[in-house]
């Protein structure tokens, strides 16, 4: 029986190309470096969170580590065992969770797709109906198990995937994107379901790209872009990161996108994010100045209609703009 | 539009091409010790075959498909009538098997050099054009049946074989037991390869009623099938627009 | 000792895929209507080719050649068509990246999909059969019923394997279902069902004898003229072969399938 390693995960400058050709003749080859050599550690017991845009690489990293893409160069280990020699080893000690509308079988109940998946991990057949009880009770799938997954909602979708993903009880399990495209209460729950599991000592790598959750969630972050981790610590070493910058946020109505243009154009202004909810926007801009800034923001936004203005602390999402510009 | 929707999800209609051709090549061995024109019952039958496949489930799998895509709903809500929409998707599935039926008779003349010598090519055209119309009314007809239930899709897939046998494709319907004839003599496409074997072949015998009578029972179906049709749909329209029940199953 | 073997992994795998397949099957298709499919497909199609029979060369050793023939190749509906629904709905779901994420033998998870489909094979034949001597009047006084079931199971067991073969070979293309529509009739033109395979041409001969059926029909033929085990068995070890080799090459592909995906990331993409 080998020591115990040290690390759950040990990411050693991972590289991921994709390429593709296309056309019949002239073959045209596009070739995208999705994973430009990351390096990162995570500890057991530890709930690790990948944060960043979308395309940043998130996905692709989530992936090779669990066995299901090769890289191009690079090495990883996961729970000691090397992603592409050992990998029926790891398979059996990691849960994945990609969750989505697809990978379950809809012909079938929720509880019959456990089971199929428990015989595929070889969970020992006296601890099967047990486990599966246990996980349907923990995700609140109880009540509706045995109805066809055809049926259910996309908030019990992604439940049902969680508990796939704990089938075989393992240490360390990766999310990836677990509460998108739920509702907030059902992502409330799956956030509680979470912590949950971390206090039993599971390790959890999650990808996300809502920064609240983040900061909720998880003991440290590595944020993800282009390819590449830019920042790798504490939620709130990060927002040390933006100590100096106050953020001031403007409700308004008939923003152009040329006002922003000129915004982002001033000297001392760090980001503009622009979050459209129907007709009404909310501005952050983020500027080394301080409160002082305000008359220059409202002057440059005259054309529309600002309902309200507001200087805000600095969160996560504010550290995640700035690295991520 | 629609034809563009339906060579991109080719399975729905590859069964009904590939039979056509397999079916035409057995054909042409059987015959391969008989005069000529008795292999035109082969390659007649088989580009028959192709040309129905395609014609009969056009529109039903279009439709079908619709239905799994959600879109039923939207078209149902445009303002032309459901019944002009799928009467365009039958015509466009009836040229489709045009090609499809010119399509078996090539292989079978280039591959197997079967001779398929016509006596009356103009005869044979209208007697091609008039089926080819009775098979889209047809199409109409199960079309209408597909709407109201879903069981109906998976039952006119079987459908399929019991045609190419009734109508007598390959062979004289004669063949086929008594009490058959009946059903066989109902469908329009029983009386459409039998104009376009005396057009065909000068010494063809057929049914016995002679290639004008033949036409006349031949056009005489489509109107039927389409007046089923059209009064199917409109029992169908009224219905779902009153208890909303085209989008379930 | 049977507790051992049932925790086995690759039993519980084998099992499972057997079982999940077989819901999967019924829960698509309403059992009448599948019901209702096995029974007159192979009736109707079997009927074409009797009755073009008749017009051309209507002997009775000619339409007895041509029903026995028939009732076989009913087995094809099971075993290619609904093996390459199995591959399709997979993909459709979305369940091939799940199932290849899991540590499990891929062989019994391989094998076992398509369980159900031999015996679904089984009563098919038997009930091709049945059309051929009651409604088509072939002569079954001589048949060699033991024989004859033997051929029976090994031509669907050899068939079933030729369709895994194809439902991997659809793993590659975007579309399996094109692939099973041509292969559920074209044993009507190659695996003498309807005609001798010498008639063929004789480049075409070898994909004939690349097919298990095409020793089926021979042998059912045999076993029906009453033919024993013994002598039946140089043609039921061919047909053996057959199916074994495509079972392996089946698997390959399935496992080049999946190393292939996951080398390029392509798992996703069809």
């Amino acid at each position: 029986m080998p020591a115990k390693p040290e690390k759950a995960i040990t990411v050693s400058d991972l590289r991921r190309v994709y390429s593709s050709s296309r056309g019949i003749f002239k073959k045209t080859r596009n070739v995208v470096e999705a994973v430009k050599g990351i390096s990162f550690d995570v500890d057991y017991g530890e709930l690790f969170g990948l944060v960043g845009p979308n395309g940043a690489g998130k996905t692709t990293t989530i992936k090779m580590l669990t066995t299901l893409l090769t890289p191009t160069s690079g090495t990883a280990k996961v729970l000691g065992f090397d992603i592409v020699k050992d990998v029926i080893t790891i398979r059996r000690g990691i849960g994945i969770i990609f969750g989505g509308e697809r990978g379950l079988y809809y012909r079938v109940s929720g509880r019959e797709n456990l089971r199929y998946f428990a015989d595929l991990y070889a969970v020992p057949l006296s601890k099967r109906e047990k486990r599966i009880g246990d996980l349907l009770e923990m995700v609140g799938l109880a009540t509706r198990a045995d109805e066809r997954v055809e049926g259910y909602s996309r908030g019990m979708k992604q439940r049902l995937h969680i508990a796939k993903g704990l089938i075989n009880d393992p240490q360390l399990i990766f999310m990836d994107e677990p509460t998108i495209g739920l509702d907030p209460e059902a992502a409330r729950e799956t956030r509680a379901m979470i912590k949950g599991l971390v206090e039993k000592g599971k390790t959890i790598l999650l990808t996300t790209h809502y920064m609240f959750e983040a900061d909720e969630l998880c003991q440290r972050i590595g944020v993800i872009s282009g390819g590449r981790i830019v920042a790798l610590d504490s939620p709130s070493a990060l927002k040390r990161f933006v100590k100096d910058v106050t953020v001031i946020e403007i409700e308004a109505f008939g923003v152009a996108d040329a006002d922003l243009t000129a915004l982002r154009q001033q000297p001392d202004v760090t980001t503009v994010n622009a979050n459209l909810e129907g007709e009404r926007q909310t501005i952050r801009v983020q500027t080394a100045r301080g409160s002082e800034f305000i008359p220059t923001v409202t002057k440059l936004l005259s054309k529309a209609k600002i309902m309200e203005v507001r200087i805000k602390e600095p969160t996560l999402e504010d550290a995640y703009l700035k690295l991520v510009a | 539009m629609s034809m563009l929707n339906f060579f991109s999800d080719p399975q729905w209609i590859i069964p009904n091409i590939i039979a056509p051709f397999i079916f035409t090549a057995v054909a042409l061995i059987f015959f391969r010790n008989a005069s000529g024109s008795l292999a035109l019952y082969a390659v007649l039958g088989g580009g028959m075959m192709g040309m129905w496949g395609s014609t009969l489930y056009g529109a039903g799998f279009a439709l079908s498909f619709d239905r799994w895509n959600g879109t039923l709903e939207y078209v149902l809500a445009t303002p032309s009538r459901l019944v002009w929409i799928v009467a365009g998707r039958s015509a466009s599935s009836a040229i489709l098997g045009l090609v499809n039926a010119l399509a078996v008779l090539v292989v079978a003349v280039v591959g197997f050099k079967a001779q398929l010598g016509i006596v009356d090519p103009i005869a044979f055209l209208l007697a091609l054009v008039l089926t080819l119309a009775s098979l889209s009314a047809l199409g109409v007809l199960f079309c209408s049946s597909f709407l109201l239930t879903r069981a109906a899709s998976v039952l006119t897939n079987g459908l399929e074989m019991p045609i190419y046998v009734a109508s007598g494709s390959m062979f004289p319907i004669a063949l086929l037991p008594f009490w058959s004839h009946p059903l066989s003599l109902s469908l329009g496409p029983t009386w459409g390869i039998d104009a376009m074997r005396y057009a065909a072949d000068a010494t063809y015998t057929g049914m016995g009623f002679g290639f004008w009578s033949d036409m006349l029972v031949l056009f005489a179906s489509t109107i039927v099938y389409l007046a089923i049709g059209f009064w199917l749909f409109i029992v169908v329209e009224k219905k779902a627009r009153r208890d909303a029940s085209l989008v379930e199953y | 000792m049977a507790s051992q073997f049932r925790e086995w992994p690759a039993f519980r795998i084998f099992q499972s895929s057997a079982i999940f397949a077989f819901r999967a099957l019924f829960s698509w298709l309403r059992p009448e209507m599948w019901l209702m499919q096995v029974l007159t497909l192979p009736l109707f199609e079997m009927a074409f080719f009797v009755y073009l029979g008749r017009f051309v060369a209507p002997s009775t050793s000619n339409i007895a050649f041509i029903a026995v023939g028939n009732a076989m190749q009913v087995a094809s509906f099971s075993s290619i068509f609904a093996v390459c629904n199995l591959t399709s709905e997979e993909k459709w779901q979305g369940t091939l990246t799940p199932l290849l994420a899991t540590p499990a033998n891929r062989f019994p998870l391989f094998l076992g999909r398509a369980m159900f489909q031999i015996f679904n094979g089984m009563a098919s034949i038997a009930v091709g059969f049945i059309y051929a001597t009651f409604i088509f009047g072939v002569d079954m006084s001589h048949a060699n019923f033991l024989a004859l079931s033997l051929v029976i199971l090994i031509t669907s067991l050899a068939m079933t394997g030729f369709g895994l073969m194809l439902g991997s070979v659809g793993l590659f293309m975007r579309t399996a279902m094109i692939i099973a529509n041509i292969f559920l009739f074209i044993g009507q033109l190659l695996c003498g069902v309807n005609f001798p395979v010498t008639v063929l041409p004789t480049w075409l001969q070898p994909v004939s004898y690349a097919i298990p059926m095409t020793y089926g029909t021979m042998a059912a033929r045999a076993a029906v003229q009453g033919w024993g085990i013994f002598q039946l068995g140089p043609v039921l070890l061919q047909e053996i072969g057959a199916g074994v080799a495509s079972i392996l090459i089946g698997y390959l592909l399935f496992r080049g399938f999946e190393i292939l995906a996951i080398r390029r990331g392509t798992l996703e993409q069809y």
